[in-house]
Formats: structure tokens, C-alpha cells, sequence
């Protein structure tokens, strides 16, 4: 076991690699606290720690998940990992779902490799392995999916009933184009896209204020809402400038990377950092921005075993005409509340190697290399000097066919839990090309050579090239998504199931609710609707996923629901991220929480709401209307016969009318999508 | 060869991890969306706990056995050895206001720490500990599942808090065996299942939110029923997939919570402003108040973790530039006046003796005079607070250069640097668990060691506290 052959590229931090964290000795790590700002009504800033290279933190438990799937690095684990979560988690909400009707309506499989370009795909590679595809979905699954999945809310009654009922063929294709033609999935979207850009307010390092917030989110709704081409949004977040954050929302996308405490080149690195994670899925920019990829990466990334500082600095290069972003008191004499600028110096002098201070270890002259000249790492391509680098940059990025890879992966694993490449920040470039497969022993098992790193790398080809063919129209591409067999499939499996075939997307797998998505639900399942007043900068909203931010929603009547939506780990866009993980406090909040029990109670909303319309219905009209609503399905015969046996006893009828819908929002099936 | 070098030999032949692990993901901090949508680790499952048969142990392993209770002090950020617990005095530059003073062979910043520093006689410094790394987010973890984070299973690892209630959890028992106060990045249970997951809170007046229903407690017997009522036929009678047990462990944990009152449950985890004055009146401090009075409601919690972040003072470390900002004396009050009477609390009640209390920063901070920002940097050299639990307290263990640079007399049995796997030992040690466990219900099936190489006997309990 103790291989020493395994030892290439360990994460024992020696004196050698200590030496490099801390670089040329008197280097001094400067730490600096963000501004304090009273005035904004945010509450004195907190104690921060400085930006730092940071393997672990926070982000710890997203390596425990993807540590214990069914397969790693594309390749089975089978029987390395027999007990994946995301299976066993599957399997238990699927054991808690009624057996489908005889009779019920299910999509089709007929022909499944010639729907799209996915299917084509997925069902060869299927075929391949010998391995059999989960059921259809139904259509109360499918409409219930693809509804949360691309709005973000659940269907109402009469669109259940009404889509189980439409005999059209092509009902499921229509049905896609009506959510994604819809308010709602601008709201969704701009919701996934304001965590995908980090839009908060305040985060370690900067503050951007509600202004500065609001700014950024109206920027990509409005995108987002007039269908604005994905590199067309890259382009223009990549080289923003101007004067005014607030006004000019897409400046806050690299105000982002202000990093204090250090020199400009801590600002570019982590500038270009958030470029290369966001738009090329290349995470590990940030390391190589420290030191070379030999001798930390060598059994993590091919790519960036072989990738040097220097030339990450090459990549940092292209921000260094762009000094470090101004801010502008609101008002003259405070200083305490301002707004970005971002201008470019086109005469400046490129990527200085001159440091000895800051969050990263120093740099300095390489032999006769004092300053680095952009070189956009993978073409080699280089900008006249005194053009615009962040619109060659731009250009560069755009038009590298990764950009489409990393999208479509990002875009996939949000629908489907596991990207084709995972982590989807991952991306080994030097292991995706299935004609050109490395040749280099895998550290892991030096037999073999390093594998290629998608677990299907023609689908993720063919699927960015799709995506380059529509000029990066994310509908369309969520059309394609929706509209494959392969993300209809069901949840559910006939058969014993291997964890090793999730790489397969063989079935679909669960997921939970978002905190927004639970919230929703029983705000538009119940009919009592909330109006949450956040002040005259973020305005007031009803649905949780209009929040410009996940912030402090003042609820006035319904108690804390700041409370009730952090319970189910929204994050904060910054050193919290979004998490599907249960908690006591959540178990708590959905069975006692005002914001459940004030619409689960006659007294509460006698006259209007789903309860109150209930009530006034027969009990077994009353039973589907709370199943309908609530969970998108009708009640099986067992459900409904142990609910109007409760009913019936007219002295506690309301009483066991509240008990079932209180029961219904209870429910396993409530708070995941399968 | 000394025993260090013996000891750096070890590590150079097998580096932390010993095996590497195949692909495992990088993840930046800067990954803040989430972009997996299945895949909980864990939470909302049920698993299987190792039998008997499932663990092996190494013969001659004796554990003090001395503790029922656990609290990890974090002090995140990592705070300065030298003005603090191995206080070096430098003309012009030590503030003549940390008042050095003289306790039973200790140097103590009375100045600073003054109600600390009248509790010594129950505090036991170990002052000849090492950090393995000066990476805030890496070491952080590291001291929280006493291993390398970048290991094999360090990437499964769970907190050292799910190991004791793993080990120490009682079945029924109404409060979680591990409770997190102000720690909502602390590591979670890694591998283990759910009911082993740190329950995490912030400190509230009136406790925790939501354990009672504004229908009442017989309501709420009603509801239970119909939930149940309709999922469970559902679950044993599945055709799909296998119908696992109960995967609401956390609706299991909810409803002892509520069934056990919400005032009991709220007497607990609120305060009154009255003990919260007692306590420095700060969010530290009421989180010291309510992990004093979870143990002392003695309904399960066996391993309480607090982190008080704050101490990475790399400018103006002393608070004498202006504006200040976080410095020595805004970081020093809260927690002398935070763990000063949590540790008296704690010994008035009786608890004291079988509480083990340990207090550690994840590194320490460079000696001599501050750099040109006025701070202290990163720095491996460091140390570790322990009291309670039979911990022979007033001395300090092992000793530092003059100025705190190094370690010069290691001052325990092992003659080497202690580091975090060994203050993980002493934690299982005075628990009465055997550190030397390795459990075969891993789901790489590798065999996840309590404490790394326990069977080459590489980390262990610092025994020299009880001595």
C-alpha cells in the first residue's frame, strides 16, 4: 500500500513547500479589514482573514461528496465505492414515492439515440457498458421536474391536471417552451447566475453595497431576459469599464477579485482566477498563480502538473493594463459608502515581477524576465502591445472551444447533479480529447495511463459544439437538456443498481430543493403569498428567488423567515456555499415554523387559500386538491383511504384537513426533486 | 538520533497520506455556487454503524479515561504565542500594559489576560507544538480531524467531535452528542452518518428556534402520526431500489428536542442578560455560557466545539495605530472573559472534572519585533491550552527559545514536536476511546485509523498532563 511510486505529487507539506507558501523569506502577509460601514446599515465589519491560497476550508464537505461517489475520474470505483451517497440518497427518496398507477401516461423510449445530440450519446454509451436505462418519467414526474428545474417553482394543480390529460404528442416539448418563456425562469436564472458571478453585497474582501448588488443583478436579469448570447455576457463582464458600479452592473463582476492587503498583481491573479474558474472550468489557475504545478498538482491535474508560474502569469497579464479598481464616495466626505470604477491604462507597464509582500508568494525576476506579457495559454496567442488586453482576452477565451466545454459541464451537472466532467471546475485540459488520449502513467495506478477525464468525452464535445452552433443561446441549450430522453429518465430503477453507473446518467438522480425553491412551494401551494419589504434600495418581493441576494428578507407578519431560508443552507456567496445537506433545524422549521403553520391553519386565512378552499370542498375533492398542489400528484388508494378515515369524523374534520396538509409539506417528496 | 529526527525520517519516508487518493478535486475557496445537484453527503441518511467486528485496535493502548465531556476551543485565525500563552517579553516592543507577571513558573500578560491568568492553577500549556502547514483554511482543518485534509480519507475525515459521539453516543438521548457554537464552517461528520453531524447554533437569547409548535405539544403527537402514517408503508412496501430505514434522523432529533419541552430544551441553549454579563456579554462568551449549560443539563451532548475567529493580527497586533482594528486587546477580552468563566462555571458545578477543555489556534505567529505593518505573520511554532478532566494544571509543558522561536525542551515522552494528531490522541485518551481504533465501515474499505499510523505507534496522548 505504501507505493512509493504514489508518493509523486503528495500534499505533505514539507519545509520546501512551506518555504514556498511563505515565498522569499521577509515576506510579509498582510491582512486588511474590510471598510467599515455603519452608515449602510450592514453592521460593523467582521475580523477577515486575507485572501490565501486555500485547498481546504469551507468547501470541505463538497470534497467529502465528491469523494464518495460511485466512481472517480470518470472511470467506475466500482467496488472502491459501493456506497455512494448520491445513490443511497436516490434509492431512499425513490422508497418513499407510491408505485406509478397502471395506465399512467410516461414518455417515450422508443428510438431513445435519435431524439438530440445527448441521447445519441448517452443511450451508445449505455448500450456499450450493457447497462439498462431507468424507466420513463411519468408525466406528474416530468412536470414537476422540469418545472422546479428551469423555474424553480413547482406546477399548480390545473397544470398537472391539465398536461396528465393533453394527449398531443409533442406536450413536453411545448410544455419546455412555455417555462422557459416564462418570468420565472428569469428569476431562477438570474438567481443560479448571481451565485455563479458572486453577486453579494458584501463579501471578505470588498463591499459592493445594495446599490453595487442591485446594479449587478438588474445586469443579468436584463441579460438573461432579452436573451443575450452567454459569450456576449462573458465579453462584456471581462472587459467593463467605467465609472459607476451601481449603474453599470457588469463592473461588479471583476470588482469581485479585489483581493486587499497586497499589490496590484494579487488583484490581476485573482482577477483572472475568477475568469478562468467561471468561463474555462479551470480552477487550478488559482494554484499555478502561487507555484508551479510540479510538485503540487502532479496527481490531480495532468494539465497542470506540466503548467508553470510563469506562465499563469501569463494569463494574469492580460488584467495588468487595468489598475486596480477606484471607488468614489457617494457622498463628498464619506468614505465609508462608495462605488467601483474600472478603467484600463493601455500604457502601462505589463505584469510587474516585483513583489515581496501580499497574499502570494513573491515575485520576482526569472533570469532576464522582469514583467510578463499576456499569453493566453492555450494558443499562444499574444496582444499588440498598447491594444486593449481584456478585449483580447475576451476575444481569446470566446472563441477557445473550452469556453463551450466548461459551459455546457456547468450547465449539465446543475441538471443532472454530476457534471461529464466533475468537478465541473475541474477540467484537466490535457485529458479531454478522446483521438488524442495522454500517454503518461496515472499516478494512481502507474499501469495505466492517466484516463481521460469525461465520463463521455464525445457527448461533452458534440454538446459544446451544439452550443457554439445556437451562438451560446443558454435556452437553447437548456432546451436540448430538457428535451432529451436521457433527462427524462426516471429516478426510479427496475433492477439492482450499480453507484458506478451514475457516470452513465443511467437514471436520474435526486436532488433538494433550494432554500428559495422549498420557500416558494409552500408560498404558491398554499395561495397565501408574503410581500417581504427590504428598504428603498433592494425594493419588496414575494418569491424568495426574486432575492437580489441571499439576505435579511424583514417579514414583518410571518416571523423570521431569514431564519427558515438559511436553515436550508442557501450560502452567502462567499465562504458559504449553497449546500443540500439536512439539518435538526430544518426538521424543526418545516414541522413548527410560523411561516408553515401561519398556512397550515382555518384560522389563519379562513376565506382564501388552498386550505380554505379545501375545506369548503367534499373530503376526497379535498384530499387530491391538498396532493395536487402540494406534492403534484394525485394520492394513491391508500394514502386517500387513511386521510378520509381521518376526515370523517365531522368534529375534527378541519382539525385532520390541517393535520394533512401540515403532513404534506412533512413529506420526503416535498423537498426533492426527483 | 533524536527523537525529532527520527520522527522527520518517519514523515519523509511516508508522507501524509501514506496512499494517494486518484483524482481527488481541488476546490478553491473562491467555488461558492452550487453546481452538484444530488450527492448530500450523507445528511439525510441513516448508515450503518461498525459492529464489534468491524474495528481493530492495538494491544496496550491505555486511555486515561478520566472525561464524559469534550469542548474544543478554536481560536481561528490563529493567534500569537508569544503575547499570549508563551508570553516573551521584548523591551519596546511588549506593551508595558500586558503587565508580565510571574504565576508558578509561568510568564502570563496579566495586563491582557488577567482572569485567565487567575485560573491557571487549573491550565496545563503545552508549548512545544508544531503546525504542519501556515495555510489558514488547510490547518484549520487539519486541527479539526487531527490528519493531513489532502489525505486519502482526509478527505472523508470526520470532525474529532463525530468520532466521540460516534463512540459516545446513547441511543434516545435527547440533545445531539455534538454541538458546534458560532462555528458554521466547522467540519462536518465526514463519512459517518447524520445523527454524528455537528449541530450547529449560533448563540441566541432565546435559544433554538422553532422547538415548539404554537398548537402544542399534543398537536404535534398528531401530526407525527400522519407523517408516518403515510410515508412508512410507502418505504417497507418500495418496489424501487432498496427501502433503507429511516432517513429522517434529523426528524428523529427534532422531535426529541420538542418532545422534551421547549422550555427545557431553551433553558439550555438561551441566556439570560444577567449570564451573559457574566460572561463578557459577547457572542464568544454566550457560547461558552451555553456549552456550560447543555453538559450541565447532561442530555447527550458529549463534544462541544466553539470557534472564536479573529487573531490574524498581521497589522497593528497591538492597537496602536489609528483607525484599530482587530488587535490583541478587542480578541483578548472576550475570550478572558469568556473562558475565565466557563471555567469557573464548570468547576463550581462539579463538571469540571470530567469536561476536558482544550484551546488551540491552528498556528502560531512569528516572534521578535512586528513586521513594518505592526503584526505578526504565520508561524509554525505554537500552543495548546488544556484543563479539566484531572489535567494536573499551574505548569507548562515543554519550553521555547527566548524568544519563542522554537521548540527547546519538548517536554514529553515522545521528545518530539506535538502536533495536531496528538492533541486528537489526548482528546480520544481522556474520553476513555481507544486512539488506535481503525474502523473497517469506511466506504473505500482502507480502514479509517482514529489517529494516523496508530499501528506503528507514530502519534500519541500527551500523558504528561495527567502526570
Amino acid at each position: 500500500m505504501k507505493d512509493r511510486r504514489l508518493r509523486v505529487g503528495e500534499n505533505m507539506v514539507t519545509k520546501r513547500s512551506i518555504a514556498l507558501l511563505l515565498g522569499i523569506s521577509g515576506l510579509t502577509l498582510i491582512g486588511v479589514l474590510a471598510s467599515d460601514d455603519d452608515a449602510s446599515g450592514l453592521g460593523p465589519a467582521l475580523p477577515v482573514e486575507h485572501a490565501e491560497c486555500t485547498f481546504f476550508g469551507p468547501n470541505h464537505d463538497n470534497i467529502v461528496k465528491a469523494a464518495s461517489r460511485g466512481f472517480v475520474g470518470g472511470q467506475p470505483a466500482s467496488p472502491m465505492a459501493q456506497n455512494s451517497t448520491a445513490t443511497m440518497l436516490t434509492e431512499a427518496v425513490v422508497a418513499a414515492l407510491p408505485p406509478v398507477p397502471p395506465g399512467t401516461r410516461t414518455g417515450s423510449l422508443i428510438d431513445p439515440a435519435t431524439t438530440n445530440t445527448i441521447d445519441r450519446y448517452i443511450f451508445q454509451a449505455m448500450a456499450t457498458a450493457n447497462v439498462s436505462a431507468a424507466p420513463p418519467t411519468t408525466d406528474y414526474e416530468f412536470i414537476r421536474r422540469v418545472t422546479l428545474d428551469l423555474t424553480g417553482r413547482i406546477p399548480t394543480a390545473s397544470q398537472v391536471t391539465s398536461f396528465v390529460a393533453d394527449t398531443a404528442p409533442d406536450k413536453r416539448s411545448k410544455y419546455i417552451e412555455g417555462l422557459l418563456a416564462s418570468s420565472q425562469w428569469v428569476d431562477k436564472w438570474t438567481n443560479y447566475f448571481g451565485d455563479f458571478f458572486q453577486n453579494n453585497s458584501r463579501n471578505t474582501q470588498i463591499v459592493r453595497f445594495p446599490d453595487g448588488v442591485v446594479g449587478f443583478n438588474s445586469y443579468i436579469r436584463n441579460s438573461l431576459t432579452s436573451g443575450k448570447p452567454y459569450d456576449q455576457i462573458a465579453r462584456e463582464m471581462i472587459t467593463a469599464a467605467g465609472s459607476n458600479s451601481y449603474t453599470q452592473g457588469e463592473l461588479n463582476y471583476l470588482v469581485g477579485g479585489v483581493v486587499t492587503g497586497g499589490p496590484v498583481q494579487d488583484i490581476w491573479d485573482q482577477q483572472m482566477a475568477n475568469i478562468a474558474t467561471t468561463f474555462l472550468g479551470l480552477s487550478n489557475l488559482n494554484c499555478l498563480e502561487c507555484h508551479n504545478g510540479r510538485g503540487h498538482l502532479d496527481s490531480l491535474n495532468l494539465w497542470g502538473a506540466q503548467t508553470t508560474r510563469m506562465q499563469a502569469w501569463g494569463m494574469a497579464s492580460f488584467l495588468s493594463h487595468t489598475p486596480s479598481p477606484g471607488r468614489t464616495p457617494v457622498t463628498q466626505g464619506n468614505n465609508n459608502i462608495y462605488y467601483w470604477s474600472v478603467t484600463d491604462n493601455l500604457r502601462a507597464a505589463d505584469y510587474f515581477l516585483n513583489t515581496l509582500t501580499g497574499n502570494r508568494p513573491a515575485r520576482q525576476p526569472v533570469g532576464k524576465v522582469t514583467n510578463v506579457a499576456p499569453t493566453y495559454m492555450f494558443g499562444g496567442q499574444s496582444p499588440a502591445p498598447g491594444s486593449n488586453y481584456r478585449a483580447a482576452l475576451a476575444q481569446d477565451i470566446t472563441a477557445d472551444f473550452q469556453f463551450a466545454r466548461a459551459a455546457v459541464n456547468y450547465m449539465w451537472a446543475q441538471f443532472f447533479g454530476l457534471g461529464i466532467v466533475d468537478p465541473p471546475d475541474q477540467f484537466d485540459p490535457a485529458r479531454l480529447d478522446p483521438s488524442n488520449p495522454p500517454e503518461i502513467p496515472w499516478p494512481a495506478d502507474p499501469s495505466q495511463p492517466w484516463p481521460l477525464q469525461p465520463s463521455n468525452p464525445q457527448l461533452l464535445n458534440a454538446l459544446a459544439q451544439d452550443f457554439v452552433n445556437s451562438k451560446f443561446d443558454l435556452k437553447a441549450l437548456m432546451r436540448e437538456i430538457a428535451n432529451s430522453k436521457t433527462y427524462q429518465l426516471s429516478s426510479r430503477y427496475n433492477g439492482t443498481w450499480d453507484p458506478s453507473w451514475e457516470s452513465l446518467f443511467a437514471r436520474k438522480m435526486v436532488r433538494r430543493l433550494w432554500s428559495e425553491e422549498i420557500h416558494d412551494a409552500i408560498t404558491q401551494s398554499s395561495g397565501i403569498v408574503p410581500t417581504y419589504n427590504m428598504g428603498a434600495v433592494y425594493g419588496s418581493v414575494s418569491w424568495a428567488m426574486q432575492l437580489p441576494e441571499p439576505l435579511s428578507t424583514p417579514d414583518g407578519a410571518n416571523g423570521a423567515i431569514n431564519n427558515f431560508l438559511n436553515a436550508f443552507l442557501r450560502g452567502n456567496r462567499d465562504d458559504q456555499i449553497r449546500h443540500q445537506d439536512g439539518s435538526i433545524s430544518q426538521a424543526l422549521d418545516l414541522l413548527n415554523d410560523n411561516f408553515v403553520m401561519n398556512r397550515v391553519q382555518l384560522a389563519k386565512a379562513p376565506r382564501s387559500g388552498l386550505l380554505a378552499t379545501a375545506a369548503a370542498m367534499p373530503n376526497d375533492q379535498a384530499v387530491n386538491a391538498l396532493f395536487l398542489n402540494v406534492l403534484s400528484r394525485y394520492p394513491t388508494n391508500a394514502e386517500m383511504s387513511a386521510a378520509m378515515g381521518h376526515l370523517g369524523n365531522t368534529a375534527t374534520r378541519n382539525q385532520e384537513l390541517e393535520n394533512l396538509m401540515w403532513s404534506l409539506y412533512n413529506k420526503v417528496d416535498f423537498i426533492f426533486n426527483y | 538520533m533524536s527523537q525529532q529526527e527520527k520522527f522527520n525520517k518517519f514523515v519523509e519516508r511516508y508522507p501524509h497520506p501514506h496512499v494517494t487518493f486518484f483524482n481527488r478535486p481541488h476546490f478553491t475557496r473562491r467555488r461558492f455556487f452550487e453546481v452538484v445537484g444530488a450527492g448530500v453527503v450523507g445528511s439525510y441518511l441513516v448508515g450503518k454503524v461498525s459492529g464489534a467486528d468491524d474495528v481493530s485496535t492495538q494491544p496496550g493502548a491505555a486511555t486515561q479515561n478520566k472525561a464524559k465531556n469534550c469542548i474544543f476551543i478554536l481560536l481561528a485565525g490563529a493567534p500569537s504565542h508569544v503575547d499570549t500563552f508563551d508570553l516573551k517579553v521584548l523591551n519596546g516592543v511588549t506593551p508595558s500594559n500586558f503587565t508580565p507577571t510571574m504565576v508558578n513558573g509561568i510568564n502570563w500578560p496579566m495586563g491582557l489576560l488577567p482572569k485567565i491568568g487567575g485560573a491557571l492553577g487549573d491550565i496545563c500549556l503545552v508549548r512545544s507544538m508544531h503546525a504542519w502547514a501556515l495555510v489558514h483554511s488547510l490547518a484549520q482543518t487539519w486541527s479539526q480531524i487531527g490528519r493531513n485534509p489532502a489525505a486519502a480519507l482526509g478527505n472523508i475525515a470526520p470532525n474529532i467531535g463525530s468520532v466521540v459521539a460516534i463512540e459516545k453516543n446513547v441511543a434516545g438521548q435527547v440533545f445531539p452528542p455534538f454541538l458546534a457554537l458560532n462555528s458554521p464552517t466547522a467540519v462536518g461528520n465526514g463519512y459517518f452518518p447524520a445523527q454524528y453531524a455537528p449541530f450547529k447554533i449560533i448563540p441566541s437569547t432565546a435559544g433554538i428556534p422553532n422547538t415548539g409548535n404554537p398548537l402544542g405539544a399534543q398537536r404535534l403527537d398528531d401530526l407525527w402520526s400522519r407523517i408516518h402514517e403515510l410515508d412508512d408503508p410507502l418505504r417497507t412496501a418500495s418496489p424501487y431500489g432498496q427501502p433503507l430505514q429511516d432517513y429522517d434522523a434529523f426528524y428523529n432529533s427534532a422531535k426529541s428536542l420538542i418532545d422534551y419541552s421547549k422550555n427545557k430544551v431553551n433553558q439550555a441553549f438561551g441566556y439570560s442578560p444577567t449570564d451573559s454579563a457574566r460572561y463578557g456579554n459577547t457572542s464568544f462568551g454566550n457560547a461558552c455560557l451555553i456549552a456550560k449549560q447543555v453538559l450541565a443539563a447532561d442530555q447527550g451532548t458529549r463534544f462541544i466545539q466553539i470557534t472564536l475567529g479573529g487573531w490574524d493580527m498581521h497589522q497593528d497586533i497591538y492597537g496602536q495605530q489609528n483607525p484599530r482594528g482587530n488587535n490583541l486587546y478587542t480578541m483578548g477580552k472576550p475570550l478572558d472573559d469568556g473562558v475565565s468563566a466557563l471555567l469557573s462555571d464548570l468547576k463550581s458545578s462539579g463538571l469540571l472534572d470530567q469536561t476536558l477543555v482544550v484551546m488551540v489556534g491552528e498556528f502560531g505567529r512569528t516572534v521578535g519585533p512586528v513586521t513594518a505593518a505592526g503584526g505578526r505573520d504565520h508561524y509554525l511554532q505554537q500552543t495548546a491550552v488544556f484543563a479539566g478532566a484531572g489535567v494536573h494544571g499551574g505548569r507548562a509543558i515543554g519550553s521555547t527559545t527566548s524568544n519563542g522561536s522554537d521548540t527547546v525542551d519538548f517536554g514529553w515522552s515522545r521528545q518530539r514536536y506535538v502536533k495536531p494528531e496528538d492533541i486528537e490522541a489526548t482528546i480520544y485518551s481522556a474520553m476513555g476511546i481507544d486512539w488506535t481504533t481503525i474502523r473497517k465501515d469506511d466506504p473505500f474499505h482502507r480502514g479509517f485509523e482514529y489517529v494516523p499510523f496508530s499501528e506503528q505507534d507514530i502519534y500519541g496522548p500527551i500523558n504528561e498532563l495527567w502526570g
